[in-house]
């Protein structure tokens, strides 16, 4: 940007944008592609860039915080929620993409948050959903070649 | 194993009955095992992180524990 700034306005040149190369286009793509997989499938973005280590990890985690929490009868929330907290939960909880399905098939009984279990129920699953969210940002910048 | 023994299976294991102090332990392992490995590359530098973020979780955890003891009384 200085060096364009310092350039002698003398003889202004018409300057057409340019198109992004190709191959940036593409591994863009691919980027994007590896985030929402990795979201629909905790691990899927990593193992996709052959990160195995990290992918099973991944895997791992955002299952047994799902299964832990809807072992402890934490409340998944759903899209119709009173207020903005509900709300939040919901988000928070889609993080896990599949994994919400498998909670909620988990937890044929339903929530129970009359005790402090359900309560942290409720929290692994949010967690279980924010750390999926963070993996699958963590492997669209690895693919987008940034340092991961 | 048919369908019902399977889904019976997972509804056993499912019966989780933790004490505050087991939850909080688990979730501290589990989320700081993930963070070593997404955070750090090499795998001392991974075990480092990994044990100081457990070691916090359980300090910090613990440290709220008791600094709201006083008020459940």
């Amino acid at each position: 940007m200085a060096e364009e700034a310092a350039a002698p306005s003398a003889t202004p040149k018409e300057e057409t944008p340019q198109a992004a190369p190709p191959r940036e286009t593409k591994r863009e793509g691919f980027a994007f592609v590896v985030a929402v997989a990795g979201w629909l499938m905790p691990g899927l973005g990593h193992a996709l860039q052959k990160m195995w280590g990290r992918a099973v990890i991944c895997f791992l985690t955002v299952g047994v915080l799902v299964w832990v929490g809807a072992g402890m009868r934490g409340n998944l929330f759903t899209s119709r929620g009173n207020d903005a907290f509900d709300s939040l939960g919901y988000i928070a909880d889609l993080g896990t993409g599949s994994f919400y399905w498998v909670a909620r098939w988990l937890e044929s009984n339903g929530p129970d948050v009359s005790h402090a279990d359900g309560d942290y129920g409720t929290r692994f699953l949010a967690t279980a959903g924010v750390f999926n969210l963070l993996a699958a940002l963590h492997a669209y910048e690895a693919a987008r070649g940034r340092k991961a | 194993m048919t369908a019902a023994r399977v889904i019976g299976f997972f509804v056993a294991m499912l019966a989780l009955k933790l004490t505050h102090l087991q939850a909080l332990v688990i979730f501290a392992l589990v989320v700081s095992i993930a963070f070593g490995f997404l955070g750090r590359r090499q795998p001392m530098e991974r075990v480092k992180y990994i044990l100081w973020t457990l070691f916090l979780f359980l300090l910090v955890g613990v440290g709220i524990g008791w600094a709201m003891y006083p008020f459940s009384h």
